[in-house]
């Protein structure tokens, strides 16, 4: 066990991420005296929380996060869980996991200088101002690494699956490619196992889609819209930020920085900027990446379910993006089977992504597509990790009073989830809970077979009957009746 | 050329398909050499050759195989024969004795008559009988036509009205019931008229145009150059122009004639023949064949140049061979010969040796000389001559370009083709059910199932209007005259509704041209253009009318049903499966799961992206044309997805209702999902929104989740699940509590609960629990 990657940082001093690390270590082993299985999660100080990720087996996450006075700084444990298992995933998406780097290089240096870039660049789409703003109360309407899928009739979907088999069938002959289609921020069809899928949707909705090439800022607009003119002072223990985001949208690397990219290779596939549409329709993306004395021309990325390398190729037309990977080991000559593959994409399937294009766009509600008058939620399939919620423009509208009482709801809930886990690991934990908040809203939580419904309803009647039955005439519209089954 | 096909006789002992050659005539031919007779007739009207000798005619029938019957013999009295024909109810024959003179001599009475013309202005230059109804002999002079109606009871003919212009040579066939008048310095202007039975339509004069040979001298247009055939139930001419050797194609409108298009010719004699809607261009000199599929204004020759093949009999092996070698000796150096008349429309007389030989088309032979499946596909899927051949053709085409892998691309456009044949077959069903709904019952009552009697009419309503004479075939024909027998009953109850004629046939030829109508969909051309201006072979539909009368007199439906399944199945060559009905050469979407996909599964199996990517454009195609696909082939996606460990995709296909929930399908995904509890619960999710609430129950009771089960159960009323079921599994939870209250549930719910051996069995077990 141990803490390999301290970044070199200028706001703290060597001692303090020193001593940050110490207690960390042990806080996990003594913790661990107690729950061998799962150690601490949680450490809450006076003026900083501590959140604890176990990413591999041996390597913690360590998030540390300084509370202001302002009560803007309730925050969900599991919430600041899911950053780091984020950061975490799609760093192993691009790098493979921690251990393999450390298993390369003993001394931790390749691994360091890696993760240093990497958690930089994740960590640009945070900032609000020139603080970090981790997830607050404000964001418990949300589900960090699920996917959003976009509904299509069955018509449409069979055509968008159409060309799913296309672009998987018809590249190289008897080799797979796998796929995932977006329509805008939302997904259409994927190949990939849900993991991986919800990694690579992370990674194209910050990155990839239409709107985020457009947009010079962070793209993760939910962020940005949620939480506007709050400011949060967060502190990552493994890392730091930077005094300001803009340097490293302007790429500029002190002297150290550069000699570590000579000396390894430093592939930033979350730098922003790095992509950009090409006059075929592909996306190019700017870096060349170098792994181990070769020159990939495009990016490649691991497949957890798989286990496979796959390089990354981006067809975008319209609103319509097409992330197509093709597995590494079946081309023997990168460039030019990358080459080939764009080739026959555009032979066998441009006429059809032309037309679903059109079919999608025309059945496109808008923004505020999935929005319920009424309801603000939040749906989540775990099994799938899909979730649904109302468009962020109709949650920012709800009072703070019902988003808090929603937050404190999840945690419980979180922890409940936790304990049933641990109890009856094969049974599905199913719940419900209703609470009336001060503000005369009812909050609502209900959790059954794998289905996560988190429900606020400003100026609702006041008894519980109705709104049990808000939430059964939801379930039944809107979700095939999974949360009306008693 | 003849000697070609017998260099290589390995490939003739093959049946055909490997043999060079799209076409050919079959042994034996009909023998009508008797002696003493002088030349050969073909009466198209009646479709009997004859044979005149001194002073009697031997006719012999020719159908759809060329069995010798022994002739039939009429007197006619002795004197030169220039042309004979019966008339159309075999009452009469007109001989036209002389270019002055027509003898009929009634075949019962044997009396006779003569229709002369004035010798010094005019000559006859030949008649035929119509089945018009103003008029019953046609005259043709060169001064006009004469139209001439027969009177019984005076046994003559009487004139009803007389066109006159001059006239060089003219074009006729009863197929067409059409004829064209020549006149012109060149023979180049054409009058034409359709005698059909709903009426004299009269055609607009049009010019033939001819390439110049040289600046001074105008070549001139013999009959021989003019052919008319019928298409696809459209009428066309072919006129073969010397000087820039092309055929060019004219087609007829009712108040047009338009120029469509010009074959090049290879041989300075030609002969033309119709199969099938096929046009086959015979170039006599070179010896060779050349083949047209006239359909969407196409005219790129579907194969190359090649030889007619003389096959023999059905015989196999190595026997076969020598029976081609004989044959080849035999008949070898005739094949194209001088003394070869090819009829209207498929058949070829040979005058010297009194042989009547039928041309065929080798469709296996075409579909594999192409490459390209879907084009082949759409040509088999027009072809309606020989349908379960036909359909067992494309069907095993369908097999093996997906065993070869062939790209997915390709295998869309096959799929599509076969989809939108059998979507235009539903339609045309539809349409039939729609304009029939009285007659239903009656066919119901008739037939296995009211849909095949109704596709069944449907198709041979089409076949033979795209055929334009009602050929019933031997070999094949119990389906066939059993559907035909179908259509009768189909027209009949049509005549009962409508009460003028001309009606039911406007009924029957707008259904019959719409099937193509709907085919040619995609040129864009409007449905109502064709039906109003297309000329059409409208009388056919009174020949095959005639037939079918005949023959519905003499068996009774549902006898000839049984006949009809028995010998078509006869000739199917799949017979382990479940044999498809054959009715048409559509194929339907549950055919093409039993007789592809479930035939390719366990070869493809090994490769489940292709054959999946393969079923999702089949259902594309399915869903475009609104129909649905076998069960089965969901049950084999379910099946391919969860063995490959394709979760998301299969739960992407389940909550897109691409997999159409239904209470198999989620059974199948509860199957699937015993070692994979997610895909289970997708079947679950299936079943609760299929409100199958009593599975539901079973489901959550075998998971275990019986207080969820016990919910469930009371808010959908669910009372045929076992109360020791629940019971059972709180037992199994070794939860005394939720035994408890289980207990109390059904005590308190299910009345006389407390009376049963269940009660009395678990309450001790809770008092021993507790």
């Amino acid at each position: 066990m141990g803490l390999p990657a301290m970044a070199a940082n200028e706001d703290f001093p060597y001692s303090v991420q020193l001593s940050v690390v110490g207690l960390s270590e042990g806080l996990i082993t003594f913790t661990r005296i107690f729950s061998p299985d799962a150690a601490c999660e949680v450490i809450e100080e006076e003026r900083h929380s501590h959140v604890f990720y176990q990413a591999e087996p041996d390597i913690w996450m360590v998030m540390i996060v300084e509370k202001n006075k302002d009560n803007e700084s309730d925050w969900r444990c599991d919430a600041l869980i899911d950053v780091l298992k984020e950061a975490h995933s799609l760093f192993t998406m691009f790098n493979g996991s921690l251990q393999a780097l450390l298993d390369k290089q003993p001394s931790g240096e390749l691994a360091r200088s890696r993760l240093y870039t990497f958690i930089n660049d994740y960590l640009s789409d945070f900032y609000v101002g020139k603080k970090i703003q981790v997830p607050s109360f404000r964001d418990c309407l949300k589900e960090r690494r699920t996917v959003q899928m976009l509904t299509v009739s069955r018509e449409v979907a069979i055509e968008v699956q159409s060309l799913a088999t296309v672009i998987g069938t018809s590249s190289l002959g008897s080799i797979a490619c796998k796929s995932l289609i977006l329509f805008q921020d939302l997904l259409v069809a994927t190949t990939l196992s849900p993991g991986d899928t919800a990694n690579m949707f992370t990674y194209a909705v910050l990155r990839l889609t239409p709107h985020a090439l457009s947009s010079n800022t962070s793209s993760w607009t939910y962020l940005r819209r949620g939480v506007s003119g709050s400011s949060i002072t967060a502190s990552s223990g493994l890392l730091n930020s930077r005094s300001s985001p803009e340097e490293y949208h302007h790429g500029s690397h002190d002297s150290s920085m550069g000699e570590q990219s000579n000396r390894y290779h430093m592939p930033r596939p979350l730098q922003r900027d790095n992509w950009s549409k090409g006059k075929d329709g592909f996306l190019v993306c700017d870096i060349q990446l170098n792994v181990g004395g070769l020159v990939y021309l495009a990016p490649v990325v691991w497949l957890q379910q798989s286990e496979e390398h796959m390089y990354l190729c981006i067809y975008q037309h319209r609103n319509l993006t097409i992330i197509v990977l093709i597995p590494v080991c079946s081309q023997t000559d990168g460039e030019q089977g990358i080459a080939l593959v764009k080739k026959q994409l555009l032979e066998n399937a441009s006429e059809k992504i032309v037309h679903v294009e059109e079919k999608l766009s025309r059945g496109w509600g808008g923004e505020n597509a999935y929005h319920v008058s009424g309801y603000r939620y939040l749906l989540v399939d775990t099994d799938k990790s899909i979730s649904r919620t109302s468009p962020p423009g109709k949650v920012m509208t709800l009072a703070k009073d019902s988003l808090f009482t929603l937050n404190k709801l999840r945690e419980e809930v979180d922890l409940e989830k936790t304990r049933a886990n641990r109890e009856k690991p094969d049974q599905e934990k199913n719940l419900e809970i209703c609470i009336r908040a001060k503000n005369n809203s009812w909050i609502i939580a209900k959790i059954t077979q794998g289905r996560e419904l988190y429900m606020v309803m400003e100026k609702a009647n006041e008894t519980l009957l109705y709104a049990s039955d808000a939430v059964e005439k939801f379930s039944d519209r809107y979700c095939d009746g999974a949360f009306s089954l008693d | 050329m003849s000697g070609k096909a017998s260099s290589d006789p390995s490939q003739v002992g093959l049946s055909g398909s490997g043999a060079l050659s799209h076409v050919y005539i079959q042994h034996p031919p009909l023998r009508c050499n008797v002696p003493g007779t002088q030349g050969l007739y073909y009466d198209d009207g009646n479709k009997l050759l004859l044979a005149p000798s001194s002073d009697q005619v031997l006719s012999w029938k020719v159908g759809p195989s060329t069995q010798s019957d022994p002739p039939n013999s009429d007197f006619i009295g002795e004197g030169p024969v220039l042309s004979i024909r019966y008339s159309l109810d075999g009452k009469l024959i007109g001989i036209q004795r002389s270019n002055q003179e027509i003898q009929f001599i009634n075949r019962e009475s044997r009396e006779t008559f003569s229709r002369r013309c004035r010798p010094d202005s005019e000559s006859i230059l030949g008649f035929f009988w119509t089945d018009c109804p103003s008029c019953d002999v046609l005259l043709i002079k060169t001064s006009g036509i004469d139209l001439l109606s027969y009177e019984p009871d005076l046994n003559t003919l009487r004139l009803v009205e007389a066109k006159r212009f001059s006239v060089s040579w003219y074009v006729y066939t009863h197929e067409s019931r059409m004829v064209l008048l020549a006149s012109g310095m060149q023979c180049t202007i054409f009058s034409g008229y359709q005698f059909s039975s709903g009426g004299i339509i009269r055609l607009p004069k049009f010019e033939m145009a001819m390439a110049k040979a040289e600046a001074n001298h105008k070549p001139v247009l013999a009959a021989e150059d003019i052919h008319i055939v019928i298409i696809y139930g459209r009428v066309y001419c072919l006129q073969f122009d010397r000087v820039s050797m092309q055929l060019n194609l004219y087609r007829f409108y009712r108040d047009a004639v338009v120029q469509q298009g010009a074959l090049p010719i290879y041989s300075s004699r030609i002969a033309v023949s119709v199969i099938d809607n096929v046009l086959l261009v015979h170039q006599v000199d070179a010896k060779v064949v050349i083949i047209y599929d006239v359909f969407l204004d196409c005219l790129s020759p579907i194969s190359a140049p090649l030889p007619l093949l003389l096959r023999g009999s059905s015989v196999s092996g190595r026997q076969a061979l020598q029976v081609e070698d004989n044959l080849t000796s035999a008949y070898g150096a005739m094949i194209y010969g001088d003394s070869w008349t090819f009829l209207v429309p498929d058949l070829i007389c040979d005058i010297d040796n009194g042989l009547l030989w039928r041309i065929c088309l080798d469709l296996e032979a075409i579909a594999s000389s192409s490459s390209d499946v879907p084009s082949v596909l759409e040509f088999l899927q027009r072809r309606r001559s020989d349908p379960s051949k036909i359909k067992m053709l494309c069907l095993s085409i369908m097999r093996a370009i997906m065993l070869e892998r062939r790209p997915i691309s390709i295998i869309t456009r096959a799929i599509d083709v076969l989809v939108t044949s059998y979507a235009h077959l539903v339609k045309m069903e539809n349409a039939f059910q729609g304009g029939d709904r009285s007659s239903k019952k009656s066919q119901n009552s008739g037939s296995q199932s009211a849909n095949t009697s109704n596709i069944v009419s449907a198709e041979s309503l089409d076949e033979t209007m795209n055929r334009g004479k009602s050929i019933i075939k031997g070999a094949e024909s119990e389906t066939q005259q059993s559907t035909i027998r179908n259509l009768v009953n189909v027209n009949d109850n049509h005549a009962k509704k409508s009460t003028s004629k001309a009606s039911l046939d406007s009924v029957s030829d707008s259904d019959g041209d719409a099937n193509l109508d709907a085919m040619r969909s995609n040129s864009g051309e409007s449905l109502d253009k064709y039906l109003s201006t297309d000329l059409l072979s409208s009388d056919a539909m009174q020949d095959v009318k005639k037939n079918m009368k005949h023959d519905y007199l003499k068996q009774s439906p549902i006898e000839s049903e049984g006949l009809g399944c028995s010998s078509s199945r006869s000739d199917s060559c799949i017979s382990n499966q479940q044999e498809p009905q054959i009715i048409s050469v559509a194929i339907s979407l549950d055919e093409m799961y039993h007789f592809v996909f479930a035939l390719v599964e366990e070869e493809l199996g090994g490769d489940p992206a292709y054959l999946i990517a393969v079923i999702v454009e089949c259902l594309r195609c399915s869903t475009k044309e609104k129909l649905r696909v076998h069960p089965n082939l969901y049950m084999m996606m379910i099946q391919m997805l969860a063995r490959t460990n394709r979760y998301s995709e299969l739960a992407l296909f389940v909550t897109n209702k691409i997999l159409e929930p239904s209470k198999e399908v989620a059974l199948q995904l509860l199957e699937q999902g015993r070692q994979n509890f997610q895909i289970r619960k997708l079947g679950m999710d299936m079943l609760r929104q299929l409100s199958l609430h009593h599975d539901f129950v079973t489901v959550l009771l075998q998971d275990g989740y019986y207080l969820e089960a016990l919910r469930y159960a009371r808010k959908h009323k669910v009372i045929t699940v076992q109360p020791s079921l629940f019971l059972e599994a709180a037992v199994a939870a070794n939860n005394s509590q939720h035994l408890a209250a289980v207990l109390r549930f059904f005590s308190d719910f299910t009345p006389s609960f407390k009376l049963t051996s269940d009660y009395n069995r678990y309450h001790t077990m809770l008092i021993e629990m507790s």
